[in-house]
């Protein structure tokens, strides 16, 4: 219940990503639970930002270009460019 | 084989349900949107990862651990999911206290079912199960 809720993305798939980074010896279980919920607060976090974008052009369907909008307005959003 | 960073993606049933969850009823997502934040949120996975195993390194250790994450999440701005994250954190430790207080029951007979660590080898692509470092309880978050 609220915030503190436990992960919905499959920690296997989240460890995989970790996996991937040669410079990564070992993850704890705890480390990939926290990386998952992360991930999902981002995916949150980067929608509701899209949105916005939608809300101007006046549409209900997020596209493409609100996150691209979204993605070059916001500083937190500058390692994905 | 090792898989491409870029093949590794999250399902999408669940990134379209945080999306959801996360908007107004009604308001939709064009599956374009839905691949771009799907893509996005992988990039994430990994910069967070790289970011934490820099502290790891700082501390002189080779594990990632939790505290790292939360790091990263500062060093990316990202700060305001730390108090959510640490809550997060401790429903989850008190979770896998009560699995393993049930497991130290059935411990009489052999299982099959290994205690779970969390190990890895290099590229041990092999290895899906989930695992628990023992030290994992005794494991402080610094921030």
């Amino acid at each position: 219940p609220g915030p503190a809720r436990l992960a919905r993305l499959p920690l296997a798939r989240v460890k995989a990503l970790v996996k991937a980074d040669p410079d990564v010896t070992l993850a704890s279980q705890e480390a990939v639970f926290v990386l998952a919920r992360a991930t999902e607060l981002f995916v949150e976090t980067i929608a509701k930002d899209a949105y916005v974008y939608a809300q101007q052009g006046k549409r209900k369907t997020l596209q493409r270009k609100d996150l691209d909008n979204a993605i070059e307005a916001i500083d937190e959003f500058a390692f994905l460019e | 084989m090792a898989e491409r960073p870029e093949d590794l993606n999250l399902p999408n049933a669940v990134i379209t349900r945080i999306i959801k969850e996360a908007l107004p009823d009604g308001v939709n997502i064009s599956k374009e949107a839905r691949s771009a934040i799907s893509r996005a949120a992988s990039v994430f996975v990994l910069y967070a990862t790289s970011c934490a195993n820099n502290f790891a390194m700082k501390g002189k250790r080779k594990t990632l651990n939790a505290g790292d994450v939360l790091s990263a999440m500062e060093e990316m701005e990202f700060q305001r999911f730390v108090a959510p994250l640490k809550e997060s954190l401790e429903v989850y430790r008190r979770e896998q206290k009560g699995k393993k207080e049930a497991r130290k029951d059935k411990d009489k007979k052999t299982d099959s079912e290994e205690q779970d660590k969390s190990r890895e080898e290099d590229n041990d692509d092999d290895d899906e199960r989930m695992e628990e470092e023992e030290q994992n309880d005794e494991e402080e978050v610094d921030n």
